[in-house]
């Protein structure tokens, strides 16, 4: 699933017209330092491009070596290949001149080296030409992840388009979500489920258009009917330490057990309840003197840092698929 | 668990000749003045109470203490929401000129009593004999080998009555070596699937005052549980309830979790289920590979063991409903 969808990212990246190109460019020369003499300086952006395929020898030097030969500078670089698997995997990030290597330019070149290696993954993202990922959000009753995501969203730290908030719970219009919601003409939308009526087919109709979902909160269970539809990522914030503690109320199941540490954890939804490839998880010290409300409180602060971290990495293409149920993450 | 430690500790047959040799030391300790004969020589002593909530608790132990001359220098209490139950812990330094140490015992038994008190013990480390353990260990060592070092250094404070495992070693070993120079026994007594030879560990471990699983791979039965009586702690290599029962770092590893844990317990009939006592977690990524999945484990299993047992030792754990602990 996330191998499809980072190929699509990678498809509508490459579609793009050159007028915001030259829009963009300037911001990041004044984001690179450059002169303002900008008849003499190249005007450089950055760039990043992840790739996965079976290992053999000599990808490193053809990929530095496609960047170099458009000018391009690295500025880091993530390889690893794990023991005992011939995969290889790598992140590298550089700025280039988009005049000497225009966007479609760079689709092609890593594309060709992809067909090469039959890269299983080859994405290349330059966040300042390439359209914003777009996402919906979908939540139940507890709101405080999704407070999190809009206002960090707001504060320009989560680079995403927010098409839609999906909720199968009824909000006031005077809440504060829902006016945070209106000023930014983002839709709420209120798809109330039941026991026999999930209503994915609806669900599915308003997130069709979005690079992937993420559920911050909410409390049905997706089927794999709905994953398959949908076809693309869909990472969840699970307020528990998994494996421990899944499904339902894990602050209180973790408060019951007596356990010392509690957590929050990160993960791609697959059919299998709270069982997907885990992204990020983060703990927090716990004792006698923390009641259930306490432990509540404790999650909530997880919940909103893990799934932040995660997002950011997910968006900044860290986040590979290894193996079954595995990520790297770099 | 812990009424029993208290009456142990409350034996003063041998504390007599200990007190001659502590109470030199524990005068520098305080930094008396070294003419004796017109200071005081004060000792610490540690009171921990368990019982149901009433008003004037804290009133009447600490008073219990000041009108000995004993000084606290440090108190925890804590009384849960929604469950009328106390406890405390006074740390106190005294003058056992002044409150002698059966006096001690005599007086808060007198206040346990008036509360009904579930638990209450009182510690004098320089005098009260040390706690005496047995440790069991299956193939794997480290554990064995970090907390017989901190024992040698001194920062164990108990008394090692014996080593017990159902894996042979060698006497060239450094464990078998170290043992040997020590004094300690070490007992090879090999489980199979129908004998888990429960009887003879039993004998060899009944005069103990509590027992430390330390990597030892064999369930202990509700009846052996039974028999001994007293508390048994084992450290699992897993964040529990994650991952309870064998290899828990490969399924860790399997199961592609990005922090590793371990958990110090009470071992109770249900395997890796009783209640905790310390976690303790390490980061992992996509670069660990399952050899430093098990290196992390390993560096946690010690230092979770070793804090469970500092605490344990120290009167800062007791029983908190079914399942849970208070660690002061």
């Amino acid at each position: 699933m996330m191998m499809m969808m980072m190929r699509r990212i990678s498809e509508r990246a490459t579609g793009f017209s050159n007028k915001k190109l030259i829009l963009k460019s300037s911001a990041a020369s004044l984001f690179h330092g450059e002169s303002l003499d900008s008849s003499v300086s190249p005007v450089l952006i950055p760039g990043v491009h992840v790739f996965h395929c079976q290992d053999a020898v000599g990808i490193v030097a053809k990929l530095s070596d496609c960047i170099a030969a458009k000018g391009g500078n690295i500025l880091g670089y993530d390889v690893f290949v794990p023991e005992n698997n011939n995969v290889f995997y790598s992140r590298s990030e550089f700025i280039f001149d988009p005049v000497k290597w225009p966007r479609h330019q760079v689709g092609e070149d890593f594309q060709a080296i992809a067909q090469t290696y039959g890269a299983m993954n080859s994405v290349v993202r330059v966040p300042s030409i390439d359209p914003k990922y777009k996402i919906a959000l979908l939540l139940s009753k507890q709101d405080h992840c999704l407070v999190e995501m809009l206002h960090r969203w707001q504060d320009g730290k989560l680079p995403v388009d927010i098409t839609c908030v999906i909720s199968n719970h009824e909000r006031a219009s005077n809440t504060h979500v829902m006016r945070f919601l209106e000023r930014h003409g983002i839709p709420y939308h209120y798809v109330a489920t039941t026991k026999d009526n999930k209503r994915e087919d609806e669900i599915l109709e308003l997130v069709k258009d979005t690079d992937f979902l993420v559920l911050a909160r909410y409390m049905q269970i997706l089927s794999g009917n709905f994953l398959k539809g949908y076809g693309k990522d869909v990472i969840n914030i699970h307020h528990g330490l998994l494996p421990s503690f899944k499904g339902g109320y894990p602050a209180k199941q973790a408060f019951d057990a007596g356990v010392k540490l509690i957590g929050a954890t990160s993960h791609f939804v697959t059919e299998e309840l709270d069982a997907g490839p885990i992204i990020e998880q983060m703990v927090e010290s716990v004792s006698h003197r923390d009641n259930l409300r306490s432990f509540v409180q404790k999650s909530e602060d997880l919940e909103k840092k893990c799934l932040t971290k995660a997002i950011k990495s997910y968006c900044e293409l860290r986040v590979l698929p290894y193996g079954t149920n595995k990520t790297v993450v770099f």
